[in-house]
Formats: structure tokens, C-alpha cells, sequence
């Protein structure tokens, strides 16, 4: 059937199964004492006879990690769910034990938690669902502090992600006058210069990315295939055979401006100066020319916006540091609220990176004030990336798996793309909004740990604000406290 | 004895002395039991007193290592020659109707009953289970959404029917057979969110009994398509009392930020409880992010709440039970101190059969343990004969504890303890 650009199309990113390319250590070891088993197996032969081989071979596990050709002898531990039956019923013979190895993966921050969440995404593209109640801290530091609205009855979408209503993810970026003004023609003498992307979700210049042509061209594709745009550094773009407007060509001030074969809808200014941004400007008059600069820089935050700038991206480090020390929460509600003070937060667009690696990360980071997230280490953990120590600035090492087929890393990146899209769609639809656009600085949207137990516990003996909330000083989400 | 109940013996004899084996550490703490919420010892107390009826000394049985909530909030108990004596009476009781004296008057003996778990999510086994300690105890159990298995009927007088947006298994007779009719607008664990049986676990029986597709995957959906306001609650609750005059109706909600004017709204539809089921609660399949993010803790919400049904004058009206998180007595106690007048149990029940919250229960053929599945073969696994006792044994422990904290707080009754913020400390 032929694809009719005029009719109306869902936005939809085709997901299918992208399993690990490289084997990762299974998430628990099984520690089988075999001298002990043998005698449970002699046992249940004497006390059942062997004439009840059915009932002597019936295992604990449901799983398989028993049933290969000698049973619990060998043990298969990559099929081990943790369910625990096992030990369970035979402590004195079984053990299951979290494999060090596998909690090793990722750094302080993006914990083997992470991880394991992100490369399940990747590989699925489906969002994360299992059974029993949360099992983690109760909220904690940084993004766990903040619990999300939802509605009992009040429901624009009724039937939700599961129905026919739509909840639209599109996002604007681009430069918006706050009014319209007409000339003598009738046409807007200043028209919007704005460009939608079906998803608030964006892929940021990744760390030497521009000596992995492989990386380079798997990123494009993605972007290329799920619509939303990949910031490339400039020296990244020869690996490219045909570049689209998808790409985001990131520019250092200092580097001359480059000569493209293709029409960017967005050219990206690295670091602040009022010359290279001019040149920038009428190099690429067609695109448009966002500003990429830390968290927490008012002043120049100010200077750029009087300057003509309308796109900021503001980052953080890989943990989600800001230079000053504070949390990247603290540097969105900043720049959110300092447009947003000076009647300007429409006219403005807010891109944020930096400390965002889970999904639950992209509709906080919304409702604190950003329009969209440009993610950078869960795409490298979706192609199976491994960190060497902690990973926080661009210049830290990480290791690719060497084979690096760019059908897998596309189909791992859409994956990943379509379960934190779902999971949006599932906040938003628990509260009732129809439109990611609503969500933007709707701080009334977010419950805060600090401010409801100052409500609840305020009259408690002992309670002090300061303290209750306190734990490590890491502001990174916690993994559930144990082992998975 | 055929093959298939021998290999059901076997197993379920090694895992009774597999749980008294852990709980006695001989073998140290299990290395992957437990989380933050469930840590070894509480899940390793619960199966103990389960066994026994009573808590075990040795475990740690009071606390999770949440780092919050719950686990940092303490009893100021009085000096010790304040306490009541070991032997004083003390009333466990709650009264659920406390609006309409021309309703039934039901109390129950214990201040806490079974939340809702539908046929399908868990097996019959375990309805059934729960429903005869619910019967030993005076208390009671909800149907979940799931429909009404035959097996229950004869425990009706103690088992909740649940009503829920997707109204599988909801029929007249079921509403008839139920002393307490609950409306499910949200659940904690997926707030906003509707209800998700995973394809695998419709199996024939269980679609028979939802007169669905078996092995398709069933949504119910959010929020009920029949209601837009406080009025349209009310249409519903008249519903159920033209077809159930003599039923209590209780009115399951979530934790949204004006959880508040939620329960207020309940009230004015004419409620007699409002069950509010916090975040952190349980559930057989939830999308991670929800249970993480969506909605807040029990503990935050029901101060929340209790303060502001006193400000609108109409607290001693209605009853309000607590859900999403409440492990154990000491927790019971704390979601009453804070203002609760009750509390609603769901994965204590589940951990004292012999969950080990391995958050396994959606995958393939169901939990592995025979309780969240209707696997004909695992499910065998529990046999309400002998389970029921382990729940009621847990009943027992808990109410044991529950009297003692209250005698070193010098209350004779649970009532007393209602909102006394006074006597808990956060560290």
C-alpha cells in the first residue's frame, strides 16, 4: 500500500526485539553444592523408589536453570529470574546470590540498576512491568525526591494510552514572537520559525563520537527513523553519506563555520560569543541556531537572549552536576523560572542534558521547566557501552562492544526511544493530559518529598526538614537498596 | 496418591522446611532475598510468624530500611511503669459504619482487612485462603476484579465485592452476596493508570470467569467511563444500593496531591469508607515507573487527609482505611497515629503463603511460589486447608504486637491511637 503524506498518520516507533550483542554477567550466580544435591538425589530415590523418577526429577525451578542435560549439576544462571524457589526449598543446596559482576556495570550514578533497566528498554522497547510493590527508598535525593500527579476521574484522554484518544509528545523548538504583527500585505511581518518534533526527546553530541564512524552513523539513522535529531560535533559529519536535516551539527566557537551538503533544522553554538553566533546566523539562515551552555549561567543566559538567542541547551555533567555543585533540577526550575519572571518563558526553548537516565527522568525534567531532553550516557548503555570508573565528563573512557552492526544499534536506540516515549504516555495519561506541551513548568503537577513531609510529619517530635530528606550526597536517583 | 500430588508434596514439604531452615539463620541472611522495603529479616519474620503466630524475637521484624516514612517514624512509648498490665483488655475493634445508623453496623474484630486481589492476578487457592482467615478473624477480604470464584461463596459475609472500571466478573448476584461493596477508582502501585492482566494469565478459567478471550491480555480501563464528578459517584453508589440496600460501600482511591478533596468528594457521594491505597502499594503487574513515580506514600497522604476531614467537621463520619506499604503491626499502629482509622492488607497476606517479592508474578506461567498465578500445576502449590492458617497465624502475630504497643501506650483501645502524631518520633 502506498503511504499517502496527506492523510493523518499516528506518530509511532516501530519497535522489535534487539537482543544483547555482547553477553553481559548473568544478574545472579548459582551456588550449587553438588556433594549435597547428589544426597538429596539419593534420598528421594530411596524414599520414592525408582519407580517415581518423575517425582525425583521434578525441579524447583520453573525457569530451567535446572532442567539442561545434568540438571542442578550444571546450572544455566543466565536463566535465573531470582525468584529465590530454589533456595527456598533447599537452603542447604542451592544458593542465589547477586553476581558482583553484573552490579559492576555502570558508575555511581548510572548504578547496574540503571542499567539493567536501560538495556532491557533497548532490547525490548517495552516499557518495564513487573509484579509486587515498589522496592526501593522511599523517594530519597534528587529525582526520587519528586512524585508526579495523577487524576481520579478528571480525564481529558478517558480511554488513555490504551485507546483511541491520542496523547500528543510533540514538542516546538524553534523562535516564536509573542505576538503576531501583520504587514501592509497581511502576511506576519515576523512569522514563528518553529519546527515540531513528535517526541520531547533528542540525542546529544555524544563523547568522541567523531572517532566512531560506526556510532556516528547508527545516531543519524536512529534520528533519521524516529524523527527527532541527533547533535553531531562537526567532525563527526564525514562519516555520514548522506546527512539529513535530522542532524544537529554541534559548532565550537572557535572552529570556522562549516560548508554543508544539507539544510539543518537546527545548528548548535557551543559555548557563548556574541561573533561566532552572528556567523552562525547567516551561514545557516534557514536553520535554526540554539545556544548550548552549563546549567546555572545567568548572565550569559541574559546576554544570549538579548543577543537574539531563543534555543538554549543548558547541560549538566553525566551525573547531572552543575559547575556551581547543585543538582540539574535545581539548574531547570532556574532557567525556567527566570524567563518565566521576565514574561519570556514562551518565546524561549529549553533543552536540557545531563543526569537524565531513566525515563521517569524526561516528565520531571518537563514539569521542573525544560520543553525537551537531549539524552546522552542511556544512549551509550543502549548499544551496551561500558564505563571504565566513573563516567562524568566527556573526556571519561568508555568501551563499545567491537562489533558494532548499525541495524542493531538503530533498532536498540528506537527501542529505547519507544519505551521512555510509552512511559511519558503512561505519566501523562495517569494525569490526564493530552499534550507533553502542557506539562512544561507544571510544578502544581509534581509532588515534592521536602514539602509534603513538612505537611505530615512537621508535628512529629524530631522531624527536621533538613535531615529527614538527607542521604548521600549524590543527587542521583537510588537504586532500589538490594541487589537487583 | 498419583504422580502429580506426590511432586505437589514434595515440594511444598521442602519449601515449609526451606522457610523454617532460612528464618532460623542457620544459613546467615539469603543473599538475594529482600529489598528495601521488604529487607531479609521482615520477609524472613513474616514467614516465622506465619509458622507460629507469633513474631520471632531474633528477626527484625518492625522496620524495612526504606530510609523513610514508615521506617523512620518511632513510638514514644511511656516508661515502663506507665504501661498497662500484660493482662489488661485491650479493643482491637474497628466499626466500619459510622455515618448511617439505620446500616448495618459492621465491625470488625481486628483493625485491618484483605485488599483486593481478582481471580487471575492470584489463584483461587489464595482467595480462598485469605478468605477463611478473614472468616477466623471477624474481618475481611476483597474480591479484586476478577469475579467472584464459586469457592468464596460460602465465606460471603467476609469478603469485600469489588467493583472496578473494567467490571469483569461484576453481576448482580455478587453484589448481593457482599456485606461491603468497594468501588475501585485507582490503585496505588498504578495510579491513573487501570488495571493490566498480562495474555499468559487469562487462562480458560479465568476468562470464563471475566467472559473474556482467554490468553488475551485484558485492560481495564481509567478512570470509570460512567463518572465525571462527585454526582456521577453518587449515581453509582445509589446503583449499588438499590441493588444492595443492606451493603456498606467503600470508595478505593489513589494518592493524587488533593487526595484530600478526593476523600471529601467520596464523603458527599455518600460513602462509608474511603479506602486510600498510597504509591508504594502491591499489584501483579505495574508499569516500574508508576509504582516508582506516580502518586505519593501512604504515610504522606493520610495526614494529609485525616487533618483535613477534621477541618471540614466530618472525620468521626466516615471510616477511612489505609493501603500501599503497610507491612506489618508497628506499621498498622503508625498508619493510625497519623490518622487512619484502619489499615488494608495485600503483600503481608501474600509474604506470609511464602512470597519472597521477587517481583516476579507477571512472567510466564505466573509466580513460582503458587500464588500469583492460575497455572493448574503451581497453583497446587497452596491448599487453603493449610494456608489459611498461615495467614491467620500472622493475623494473630500482628494483633499480639498491635496490643502491645498500644499497652506501653497506655491505650486501652485501638480507636485511641487515631491521629495521636503525639506519640510517634522520626528519626
Amino acid at each position: 500500500m502506498r503511504h499517502d503524506e496527506s492523510l493523518y498518520h499516528r506518530y509511532h516507533i516501530e519497535t522489535r526485539d534487539a537482543p544483547d550483542i555482547e553477553a553481559w554477567p548473568p544478574r545472579f550466580q548459582v551456588k550449587v553444592r553438588r556433594h549435597r544435591l547428589a544426597w538429596l538425589l539419593l534420598k528421594e530415590i530411596f524414599h520414592y523408589g525408582p519407580a517415581k523418577k518423575e517425582v525425583i526429577l521434578s525441579r524447583p525451578c520453573v525457569y530451567g536453570v535446572f532442567s539442561g542435560p545434568i540438571g542442578g549439576f550444571a546450572p544455566r544462571p543466565h536463566l535465573c529470574v531470582g525468584c529465590l524457589r530454589c533456595t527456598t526449598q533447599y537452603p542447604d543446596v542451592v544458593q542465589i546470590v547477586p553476581n558482583p559482576e553484573r552490579q559492576k556495570l555502570g558508575d555511581s550514578y548510572f548504578t547496574a540498576h540503571y542499567v539493567n533497566t536501560v538495556a532491557y528498554e533497548a532490547a525490548t522497547g517495552r516499557v518495564p512491568v513487573r509484579g509486587a510493590g515498589y522496592r526501593g527508598r522511599f523517594g530519597g535525593q534528587g529525582w526520587d525526591g519528586m512524585w508526579t500527579d495523577m487524576s481520579e476521574i478528571v480525564r481529558p484522554t478517558r480511554d488513555g494510552i490504551h485507546g483511541r484518544e491520542y496523547i500528543s509528545t510533540m514538542v516546538d523548538i524553534g523562535v516564536r514572537p509573542d505576538h503576531l504583527a501583520f504587514g501592509p500585505d497581511g502576511q506576519p511581518v515576523e512569522p514563528p520559525r518553529v519546527f515540531g518534533v513528535p517526541l520531547p526527546l533528542l540525542f546529544d553530541r555524544l563523547p568522541q563520537v567523531e572517532a566512531n564512524p560506526a556510532l556516528t552513523r547508527i545516531l543519524a539513522a536512529a534520528a533519521r527513523e524516529i524523527d527527532t535529531l541527533a547533535l553531531l560535533p562537526v567532525a563527526a559529519l564525514a562519516h555520514l553519506a548522506e546527512p539529513t536535516p535530522h542532524i544537529v551539527p554541534v559548532v565550537r566557537a572557535t572552529e570556522t563555520v562549516p560548508r554543508l551538503p544539507f539544510a539543518p533544522r537546527m545548528v548548535e553554538l557551543d559555548g557563548w560569543d556574541p561573533a561566532a553566533y552572528q556567523r552562525l546566523q547567516q551561514a545557516f539562515p534557514q536553520s535554526i541556531v540554539a545556544l548550548r551552555l552549563p546549567f546555572g549561567d545567568r548572565p550569559t543566559l541574559a546576554a544570549a537572549f538579548a543577543a537574539g538567542v531563543r534555543v538554549f541547551h543548558l547541560t549538566a555533567d553525566y551525573h547531572g552536576q552543575l559547575p556551581d555543585g547543585r543538582f540539574v533540577m535545581d539548574g531547570i526550575r532556574e532557567a525556567h523560572l527566570f524567563f518565566v519572571e521576565k514574561g519570556l518563558r514562551d518565546a524561549v526553548t529549553l533543552l536540557g542534558s545531563g543526569g537524565i537516565i531513566a525515563a521517569e527522568h524526561v516528565p520531571k525534567a518537563i514539569i521542573l521547566g525544560l520543553d525537551a531532553v537531549a539524552i546522552d550516557t542511556p544512549l551509550l548503555v543502549a548499544l551496551q557501552a561500558r564505563f571504565a570508573g566513573e563516567f562524568r565528563r566527556p573526556g571519561d573512557a568508555y568501551r563499545l562492544p567491537k562489533r558494532l552492526p548499525e541495524g542493531w544499534g538503530v533498532q536498540r536506540l528506537k527501542n529505547l526511544a519507544a519505551s521512555w516515549r510509552d512511559q511519558l504516555l503512561e505519566v501523562l495519561g495517569a494525569m490526564g493530559l493530552r499534550d507533553v506541551r502542557r506539562l512544561r513548568g507544571e510544578m502544581g503537577r509534581a509532588m515534592f518529598q521536602k514539602d509534603l513531609e513538612r505537611e505530615a510529619f512537621g508535628e512529629i517530635e524530631g522531624y527536621l526538614e533538613q535531615t529527614a530528606t538527607s542521604g548521600e550526597p549524590t543527587a542521583a536517583s537510588r537504586e532500589p537498596m538490594a541487589v537487583r | 496418591m498419583n504422580m502429580l500430588h506426590l511432586i505437589v508434596e514434595k515440594h511444598t514439604l521442602a519449601l515449609e522446611a526451606g522457610r523454617r531452615m532460612w528464618a532460623s539463620l542457620k544459613y546467615g541472611l539469603p543473599p538475594a532475598l529482600g529489598d528495601a522495603r521488604w529487607p531479609a529479616e521482615l520477609i524472613l519474620a513474616t514467614w516465622e510468624a506465619a509458622r507460629t503466630g507469633h513474631y520471632p524475637e531474633h528477626l527484625e521484624y518492625r522496620y524495612g530500611q526504606s530510609n523513610g516514612g514508615f521506617d523512620r517514624l518511632h513510638f514514644k512509648f511511656l516508661p515502663e511503669s506507665q504501661w498497662l498490665p500484660a493482662d489488661a483488655a485491650i479493643d482491637l475493634s474497628l466499626p466500619l459504619n459510622r455515618r448511617f445508623p439505620d446500616d448495618p453496623q459492621i465491625t470488625i474484630d481486628v483493625p485491618w482487612y484483605g485488599g483486593g486481589m481478582s481471580f487471575g492476578s492470584v489463584s483461587e487457592q489464595v482467595m480462598v485462603s485469605r478468605a477463611r482467615a478473614a472468616q477466623r478473624w471477624n474481618t475481611f477480604t476483597s474480591t479484586g476484579e476478577g469475579g467472584y470464584p464459586p469457592g468464596l461463596v460460602p465465606y460471603k459475609d467476609h469478603v469485600i465485592t469489588q467493583i472496578a472500571t473494567g467490571m469483569f466478573g461484576v453481576r448482580e448476584e455478587t453484589i448481593q452476596y457482599a456485606r461491603i461493596v468497594e468501588f475501585k477508582y485507582a490503585q496505588g502501585a498504578k495510579p491513573g493508570l487501570g488495571g493490566h492482566l498480562l495474555g499468559d494469565k487469562a487462562t480458560v478459567a479465568v476468562a470464563k470467569m471475566r467472559e473474556s478471550v482467554p490468553w488475551v491480555s485484558l485492560f481495564s480501563p481509567f478512570p470509570f467511563h460512567s463518572v465525571y464528578s462527585v454526582e456521577d459517584h453518587r449515581k453509582h453508589v445509589d446503583w449499588v444500593r438499590t441493588i444492595n440496600p443492606r451493603a456498606l460501600v467503600s470508595v478505593k482511591v489513589s494518592t493524587p496531591t488533593d487526595v484530600d478533596m478526593v476523600a471529601v468528594g467520596s464523603f458527599y457521594a455518600g460513602a462509608h469508607i474511603v479506602h486510600i491505597d498510597g504509591s508504594y502499594g502491591g499489584t501483579g503487574a505495574a508499569p516500574e515507573v508508576a509504582k516508582k513515580i506516580i502518586a505519593m506514600p501512604i504515610e504522606l497522604a493520610i495526614p494529609k487527609v485525616h487533618k483535613f476531614l477534621l477541618k471540614e467537621g466530618i472525620r468521626d463520619q466516615i471510616t477511612i482505611m489505609a493501603s500501599g506499604g503497610i507491612r506489618n503491626a508497628d506499621d498498622i499502629a503508625k498508619i493510625i497515629a497519623l490518622g487512619a482509622d484502619g489499615a488494608v492488607l495485600g503483600t503481608a497476606d501474600l509474604v506470609a503463603l511464602g512470597c519472597t517479592r521477587c517481583s516476579n508474578c507477571e512472567r510466564g506461567r505466573g509466580c513460582p511460589f503458587g500464588l500469583t498465578t492460575t497455572d493448574p500445576e503451581l497453583s497446587l502449590l497452596i491448599e487453603p486447608d493449610r494456608d489459611a492458617a498461615r495467614i491467620s497465624n500472622l493475623y494473630n502475630a500482628m494483633a499480639e504486637r498491635l496490643r502491645e504497643i498500644l499497652r506501653r501506650l497506655g491505650l486501652r483501645s485501638v480507636r485511641e491511637l487515631r491521629g495521636r502524631t503525639d506519640l510517634l518520633v522520626y528519626r
